[in-house]
């Protein structure tokens, strides 16, 4: 996948393994400059000694997909990298280009229509068909954010370095759903260079899922990534974070609070499933998200806190 | 300078950081990697860069700077690997397009799975989410499934097997040539520029900045001559340049002026009564045709309507008087429901593409057709050509399922800028026209009432079906309603809707899944009503002989007889067993010939027919075969050449049982004449006399057209005699305009589904799939196999994950790229178990009626009855989605 950045003006585009990228130079979506960064950053999980992992922007989804301690230190994020995409997509797909991939709406991957992503100056899917669009309508923009790794690194509270700045949280490298021009928040040029996971607590579990119409390789209608820590029967740590629904990976900060200090139990997280559609904005075409989220924040947590 | 090696050879890297690893491969001659979606999604392309599976569709070429490569070409150079022998041995392809990637993906998943797993049998999900990457459209998943496993589990390290397709060596080999590996020198590529904008008249046409670009050879319009534009994608112009790059630019110079006009984009806008008008009186024979037939009786046409047409009704008013009244009385039998079925897209693997080449006044085109002697008389008919200057090949195609019928826009192109050009032209839609504007089964809105008599009997039944086809005509939906289920009074009505859309096409039963969709989901639901097995309903309303004795095979059948009462489950996952029923009619084409011949001591078989997956050159072989005492692979089988013997358009499941009767005529000839010339008489106690009198025979040569069938016994009947004068007159028209003869007989499936319902997810899963066929003697029965579960994967993706996607405003199709348009996956495919029925057709020279139509038409609507038996909740919109699915569970409308 690659980073990207359009604007008026079209500035040069990374290209890291060059899947996203590929496709939409193959479309005509993508004409400017290429700057290939494949070999020029970091492919390597380095570890702390206090157990916190630091990935290169260039590390591949497979790789991540694949590695012990990441299934066992952050096994959210393992399970996210083995549910996007196709086994062949993975194994050159970066985590770097994943965050920085562009929509996957359908008038934005068109080169013959215009939209707010390709300096136009309206929405067509809002007025026109947004069956797969957001359902927390926050921004002018209504295609969900894409990347899957975001909404994992978002539940880890994991940040961001790039070649200008540290320390930048997913809000931070994605925006708040305002930004209509792009898909992230980084300044042109600027490139991401690795992601920094705290450490793991003690304790903590977590899970991923999607829902898709088919069985496997669909980009998720709706998508959570949770982490838990349950001592005493009792949700101490909750984190919930959902992809497929709004224009930036989203935290279910009402269900998280409806389940903190709560006994884990199936009431509980009914509970918690229904405050997660708080704040929502359905489009006309996208209230099923609503109760597809909600079963999927049932779906998950009822597996981890067993 | 930068290399890479491939197949063990080094190969020097393009310097252009854009280019594609899959253009480098197939430029470089490496053709069995092909390319299809273009997006990652399908795998086909797929290539092992230092042994791990990658897409080369979008792999930078640099990004294998100093890597191995190797490619379909490489995997069996040294000796068959064991999942090649496999995927020959299981039968685990059909058109072959897709088969390269499954190869490659496949061996080093198995390669792996040796080193570290021995020879255990991996299961059934770790084989799916290995191939996850990979979608097949003929769908050979059950075969796929089959040689994976048994391939690490090392049954196929041995010997190479005899595979039950002949032609299955040289698709896992990536060596079949397919219309778009073809390669002449000096060959140019051609494109089209296609209009953005729904409906506009174009004016001012300038094609002179193109032409005048370097690289450029030839540019030529192709704007029909009322300058009109009636959907986005419509054709405008086409170019011919050294490269594919040159001719997008050179479109993109071409210039012309767009007077934009009120469009009407789809079923609901272009009804109204205000909506813009897509075909004025006076251009309406522009229109596209979405039957296999040529269309009957003159219909009434108003605005964007066209009908009623309603030739197949049987008292009709009486039908809707019955009904009044039933509604009147609020009759609790009284069955009424409106069905929706949404666009269904071919998705072939292999894009329309044509190769055509001017040797002299000699025009030789490669098509990926499904009628080659028809397209070759077409063409000459069209250009003015005598017969024996136009020569059609077809040697491999990779699908079409309808959609290949007849000469399209890439033919024609590719022949006027060959001719414009003096050079020849590749012309191969990329995947968003193949997605658009290349046709596709229209979705339809069914409105049905159905009404049991109080005997238990079917008094009336009325069906309207309204169908979305775009820019063109003669939908038949409704209509078919009249050939099952007889009742006292049936009124069938249909109606095309035409809009600024693309024209739909003839696809796989045309009309045939829409009317089974509605009409099989109100029998289910009269029979909930009435209280009765829903099986031994259909046993008492539906006469057809082939069908009562599939009815005894499914009520039999485990799964059925072990079913929980409808709608009792409460939990998160719910079961649910359906049953439906389709048919198809039994056709064959008038004067399909064969010619039998030995030379150099071999049988050689031949005629103008083409294998498009389904198997032809098999069954060929097989009936050769058999009567000499030969193994199939000693006859040599010719098609796929439009100079060879008149054969049948692969369409209306017409090709077996044109094929087979002649060829048992010219089997009779040939050993009559191999007798005559003998020289000598077998040895006496020869374990295989006719192999050594072939061996021996001069060369000669028989042919023979197909003959008419024999009597068929009391009660089997060809399907049109239902519908008594009006199907007569149907079938006389079938075979006056379109060769086809209506046999009698009729084809029939019964197919039992059970379903698992998420309820919180909305997601339905087939678990199990049980189809039983009627379609005579099968004359090659791996390969027919593969047809009856390939039928059933492409109906539950009509029922599960099928949509085309439009903007309803400007008509851009939004669904033009494989991961927009979803088909099913190797993971979507259920447990299957095929029955075959082999009776009913004795009559029939050979005994054997075709497979591919019939097989498909029950899918939907007995997953529609299986979800209907495990939530209590009725869909009548496909594709069952998970969006309707959470809204009908709740009891809300779905977007």
């Amino acid at each position: 996948m690659s980073v990207a950045v359009m604007t008026a003006e079209p500035v040069p585009e990374f290209r890291a393994g060059g899947t996203d990228f590929s496709e939409r130079r193959r479309s005509g979506v993508s004409q400017g400059m290429l700057i290939d960064i494949s070999g020029t950053g970091s492919k390597a999980i380095t570890w702390d000694a206090d157990g916190s992992a630091q990935i290169g922007a260039l590390t591949t989804i497979a790789t991540i997909a694949a590695d012990a301690r990441i299934a066992a230190g952050y096994p959210g994020l393992a399970a996210s990298a083995q549910g996007l995409a196709t086994p062949q997509v993975r194994q050159v797909a970066t985590l770097g280009g994943n965050l920085a991939q562009r929509s996957r709406c359908w008038y934005f991957r068109r080169a013959d229509i215009d939209c707010l992503k390709k300096s136009g100056s309206t929405c067509p899917a809002r007025s026109g068909n947004h069956l797969y669009g957001v359902a927390f309508d926050l921004g002018p923009c209504v295609a969900p954010h894409p990347s899957t790794m975001a909404a994992a690194l978002l539940a880890y509270d994991a940040t961001i370095v790039t070649d200008r700045r540290s320390g930048l949280t997913i809000a931070g490298l994605l925006g708040d759903g305002s930004i209509s021009h792009a898909d992230h928040a980084l300044a042109a040029g600027e490139m991401i260079q690795s992601i920094a996971l705290p450490a793991p607590l003690e304790g903590e579990r977590a899970s991923y899922r999607r829902a898709i119409s088919r069985s496997h390789a669909e980009w998720p209608l709706v998508e959570l990534c949770a982490r838990v820590i349950v001592a005493d029967g009792k949700f101490q740590l909750v984190r919930l974070a959902a992809g497929g629904v709004a224009p930036v990976p989203l935290r279910l900060t009402a269900a998280e609070v409806a389940l903190h200090g709560r006994i884990a139990n199936a009431a509980s997280i009914a509970e918690a499933a229904k405050a997660a559609t708080s704040g929502a904005k359905p489009l006309p075409m996208t209230a099923y998200k609503l109760d597809l989220l909600q079963g999927l924040v049932r779906d998950v947590l009822e597996r981890i806190a067993d | 300078m930068t290399t890479t090696t491939i197949n063990g050879r080094p190969l020097v890297l393009p310097d252009d950081p854009d280019a594609l690893l899959i253009d480098v491969i197939r430029d470089g001659g490496l053709t069995g990697t092909k390319l299809v979606c273009g997006s990652g999604v399908c795998g086909a392309c797929t290539v092992l860069l230092d042994g791990t599976p990658v897409v080369s569709c979008l792999l930078p070429a640099q990004a294998t700077a100093g890597k191995s490569l190797t490619t379909i070409e490489g995997v069996g150079a040294a000796g068959l690997h064991p999942v090649q022998k496999a995927f020959m041995a299981h039968d685990a392809l059909q058109c072959g397009f897709c088969t390269s990637g499954f190869v490659v993906e496949a061996t080093a998943f198995h390669d792996s799975w040796r080193a570290t797993k021995g020879t255990a049998t991996p299961a059934r999900e770790e084989i799916a989410a290995a191939l996850s990457g990979h979608l097949c459209r003929c769908g050979a998943y059950e075969g796929i499934f089959r040689a994976v496993a048994e391939a690490c589990s090392g049954r196929f390290d041995g010997n190479d097997p005899i595979a039950p397709r002949l032609e299955a060596r040289d698709k896992v080999t990536g060596l079949a040539c397919y219309t778009v590996d073809i390669h002449h020198d000096g060959q140019l590529e051609g494109v089209i520029l296609r209009a953005h904008v729904a409906h506009a008249r174009i004016t001012g046409l300038d094609l002179a900045p193109a032409r005048a670009m370097a690289g450029v050879a030839a540019v030529v319009p192709l704007l029909d001559d009322d300058n009109m534009i009636r959907f986005v994608g419509a054709p405008i112009a086409a170019v011919a340049a050294s490269d594919r790059r040159t001719a997008l630019k050179a479109i993109a110079a071409i210039t012309f002026k767009i007077e934009p006009l009120p469009a009407a984009i789809g079923l609901d806008a272009a009804r109204r009564d205000d909506a813009p008008v897509v075909f004025e009186k006076k251009d309406r024979k522009r229109a596209g045709n979405v039957s296999e037939g040529a269309g009957g009786a003159p219909v009434s046409w108003k605005g964007n309507v066209r009908g009623p047409s309603a030739p197949f009704s049987h008292k009709a008013k009486q039908a809707r008087h019955w009904l009044d009244e039933a509604r009147a009385q609020r009759n609790p039998l009284l069955v009424e429901e409106t069905f929706r079925v949404s666009t269904q897209q071919h998705a072939s693997l292999e894009p329309h593409a044509a190769v055509a080449r001017f040797d002299g006044d000699q025009l030789t085109v490669h098509i990926s057709t499904q009628a080659i002697h028809e397209s070759m008389e077409k063409i000459a008919k069209r250009y003015g050509l005598p017969h024996d200057k136009v020569r059609v090949i077809a040697d491999h195609v990779g699908g079409g399922f309808g959609s290949k019928g007849s000469v399209g826009l890439e033919t024609i192109a590719a022949i006027e800028l060959a001719r414009a050009a003096k050079a020849p032209v590749r012309v191969a839609f990329d995947r968003g026209e193949e997605l658009s504007v290349t046709g596709y089964r229209p979705a339809a809105e069914l409105k049905l009432s159905l009404l049991p008599s109080t005997e238990g009997r079917l008094k009336a039944l009325s069906l309207t079906a309204h169908a979305d086809t775009g820019a063109a005509v003669n939908s038949l939906i409704a209509g078919l309603a009249r050939l099952i289920y007889p009742a006292e009074a049936k009124e069938l009505v249909d109606f095309d809707v035409l809009s600024n859309l693309p024209p739909g096409a003839p696809f796989r039963g045309p009309g045939g899944p829409p009317m089974s969709f509605a009409l099989e989901q109100a029998v289910d639901e009269a029979a909930l009503r009435m209280k009765l097995d829903p099986i031994q309903l259909r046993k008492r309303w539906d006469p057809d002989p082939n069908r009562q004795r599939l009815y005894d095979w499914a009520a039999g059948l485990d799964v059925w007889k072990n079913r929980k009462p409808a709608g009792s489950q409460q939990g998160r996952y719910r079961r649910g067993v359906g049953v439906a029923t389709g048919y198809w009619l039994y056709l064959w084409q008038t004067g399909s010939s064969v010619e039998l011949a030995v030379k150099g001591g071999r049988i050689v078989a031949s005629c103008a027919v083409q294998d498009i997956g389904t198997g032809t050159r098999s069954v060929i072989a097989n009936t050769v075969a058999k009567a000499f005492d030969l193994e199939p692979q000693d006859v040599e089988v010719r098609v796929g050449r439009s100079n060879l013997p008149r054969g049948p358009g692969s369409g209306g499941s017409r090709v077996t049982a044109s094929v087979v009767p002649p060829t048992l005529l010219a089997i009779d000839k040939l050993k009559a004449e191999i007798r005559r010339t003998a020289s000598r008489t077998p040895a006496p106690g020869s374990n295989a006399p006719w192999r050594e009198m072939i061996a021996a025979s001069p060369d000669v040569s028989v042919s023979a057209r197909r003959q008419e069938d024999g009597k068929p016994p009391p009660g089997v009947r060809p399907a049109l005699h239902e519908a008594g004068i009006m199907g007569r007159v149907f079938g006389w028209v079938l075979r006056l305009m379109n060769h086809m003869v209506v046999g009698a007989g009729v084809p029939s499936s019964v197919q039992v589904m059970e379903v698992e319902v998420d309820t919180w997810l909305g997601h339905v899963r087939v678990l199990n799939a049980y189809t039983g066929l009627a379609i005579g003697k099968l004359a090659a029965p791996a390969l027919a196999r593969s047809q009856a579960a390939g039928a059933v994967i492409q109906g539950i993706g009509y029922a599960l994950y099928e949509a085309r996607e439009t903007d309803p405003s400007s008509g851009h199709i939004l669904s033009g790229s494989m991961e927009d348009y979803r088909i099913p996956g190797i993971a979507d495919m259920p447990k299957l178990d095929v029955h075959f029925d082999e009776a009913g057709f004795e009559h029939v020279p050979g005994g054997s009626v075709g497979i591919g139509e019939v097989a498909t038409v029950p899918t939907s609507p007995a997953i529609a009855n299986a979800i209907r038996d495990a939530i209590g909740v009725r869909l009548t919109e496909i594709p069952f989605r998970p969006d309707r699915l959470v809204a009908a569970l709740k009891g809300r409308d779905a977007a």
